[in-house]
């Protein structure tokens, strides 16, 4: 997995490649929480490079949303592949994270 | 050949004579050292031993160990001993290098030994320790410790008590040394790792039987014309996938079946609390979707985002009639003697993440029809080739075979034989509630 972040105007971008398990997420986990403990306002998470997320994956992404909530933070999803969201809709997932075709999407929204 | 007889005579120097027997000395105490390392596992004790050999071969005041940190990428003092005293307390834990840093951390970085005459004059000299052990270092030689998997740490013998400054006869003795320091240190770690190893996988064995008796203690179950039945795989020794039957009220059955996100020991201690919180909390409730709501609530601050997806039913007994909550669980089957349903009722989130007011559906079993509950870990097995079995060639499976007494055991069967040997890569659960 890697993990690549930019910062924009407005938000920040995480982009993901490659398979969030339960050997890669503490990775993420690590990138993740360093943005909820700076009280981050608005995080995009850039999934169209993912190829497989299992439920570890899943829970270090309900970990961020839950402490991002906690100050009024925001934290969105974009480009989910087919796969990703296949998952996503399977669990109901769709009711937790705020979805977005685009980054622009999840940034204007 | 009297003449060759009186050629053999050869007059040496006593000087010779010593060094020769020096080297003799040498030579024995190497092969002790050997012996030693063979003897014993036990790391401190080992180490302790060859240091002391080390200093005595060497004729030397001090020998230090420093040990390499992988994850710090750093070298550590593990022990040194001066005069007739271990100091590794003096240094233990407060002398960290970087590599690179000091002769210790130069020898780290470049895998080179060297030979020092005098460190004051060396600009790589790290004057900390000698401060904090009370020690005046002068000549030294540090040689790398390198083992099968790379490098173990630094070693280094300390002023000589016999000359000013150790010779390049010293350096290859030690350097034989230090090949068997190496091979101890490597052999006991590799002895310590195997130890907790073996440990870690008795403290398993315990969470797996432990773990067993918080599910129901039979697989099977009777109730009126109800007949449930299960199977639970882990994948590892432990899980983190549910089933649970109990009688909430009279005349009314509850079959719980969930999965926690993640999966071994964190996945299995979280079970285990939500099977205890789905017991306390489902007693008197025949309603789904209100016991959903009371442990959505217990598992709002789950620890690192863990949540549980699950489906509900509550049954009575005696029609056939059941109410189903379902939280982000996949779709149960319905089995009839004509036809597979795929039941994909509305759903809420998984539970654990947000406040939400589940619903529940109603429906009515006929006589000879069955429910099919099922974890992902079912249709997401691999075969060897790493491709996933899928939920539509399961329910393909399931419809052939629906009209099998034990259903449960041939989809275990068919997900076996899919799998063809491939790594559980997820927990499998499955239960059939059959109307007779």
């Amino acid at each position: 997995m890697k993990i690549d972040t930019t910062v924009h105007s407005g938000y920040t971008a995480i982009s993901i490649a490659g398979e969030i398990d339960m050997y890669s997420s503490p990775a993420l986990r690590d990138t993740l929480l360093t943005m909820a403990k700076k009280k981050e306002a608005i995080v995009i998470i850039n999934l169209k490079d993912v190829k497989y997320i299992d439920s570890s994956g899943i829970a270090t992404f309900v970990e961020a949303l839950k402490k991002m909530l906690s100050y009024g933070g925001k934290l969105k999803m974009a480009q989910v592949p087919d796969r990703v969201m296949e998952i996503f809709n399977f669990s109901k997932l769709d009711k937790v994270f705020d979805i977005y075709g685009s980054i622009e999407d999840a940034a204007n929204s | 050949m009297a003449s060759k007889k009186n050629c053999d005579k050869v007059t040496v120097s006593a000087d010779y004579l010593r060094n020769i027997e020096k080297k003799v000395e040498d030579l024995e105490t190497i092969i002790e050292v050997s012996s030693i390392i063979s003897s014993t596992l036990d790391y401190n004790k080992l180490i302790s031993i060859v240091m002391e050999k080390a200093k005595h071969i060497m004729q030397a005041e001090a020998c230090s160990i420093l040990q390499f940190d992988k994850e710090l990428n750093r070298i550590v003092f593990e022990f040194a001993i001066t005069g007739q005293r271990v100091t590794s307390n003096a240094l233990k834990d407060k002398v960290t290098l970087d590599m690179g840093q000091g002769i210790a951390g130069w020898v780290a970085e470049h895998l080179e030994p060297v030979v020092i005459k005098d460190v004051y004059l060396d600009e790589r000299f790290y004057r900390e320790a000698d401060k904090l052990n009370n020690f005046k270092t002068k000549s030294l030689i540090a040689v790398p410790l390198v083992g099968r998997r790379g490098l173990l740490g630094v070693a280094m013998i300390i002023n000589p008590k016999d000359k000013s400054h150790f010779s390049d006869y010293d350096a290859g003795i030690f350097q034989t040394l230090c090949v068997q320091i190496s091979t101890a240190i490597e052999n006991s770690r590799f002895y310590t790792e195997s130890v907790q190893m073996e440990k870690f996988r008795q403290g398993l064995e315990i969470a797996s039987v432990l773990q067993k008796s918080f599910l129901p203690e039979t697989p099977i179950f009777k109730k009126g014309n109800l007949h449930v039945s299960a199977a639970n795989i882990p994948a590892e020794k432990v899980g983190g996938d549910i089933y649970d039957f109990i009688e909430p009220v009279n005349g009314s059955i509850g079959v719980l079946v969930g999965d926690v996100s993640g999966k071994g020991i964190s996945a299995a201690l979280y079970m285990a609390k939500i099977i205890s919180d789905f017991r306390y909390k489902s007693k008197m409730i025949e309603y789904p979707e209100v016991v959903f709501k009371r442990l959505n609530t217990g598992l709002s601050n789950s620890p690192m985002g863990m949540f549980l997806t699950a489906s509900y039913f509550v049954v009575d007994v005696k029609t056939g009639h059941f109410s189903v909550s379902t939280a982000g669980h996949p779709p149960f089957l319905w089995v009839t003697k004509s036809d597979v349903r795929v039941m994909d009722i509305p759903s809420g989130p998984p539970l654990g993440i947000l406040s939400y007011e589940y619903t529940s559906s109603d429906f009515s079993l006929k006589s000879g029809d069955s429910l099919l509950i099922l974890t992902d870990g079912v249709f997401d097995a691999k075969n060897p080739k790493g491709e996933r079995l899928g939920f539509e060639r399961l329910v393909a499976h399931v419809k052939e075979y629906r009209q099998k007494e034990t259903l449960v055991q041939a989809i275990i069967d068919f997900v076996n034989d899919f799998s063809n040997g491939a790594e559980k890569s997820d927990d499998i659960t499955l239960v059939e509630l059959k109307w007779q």
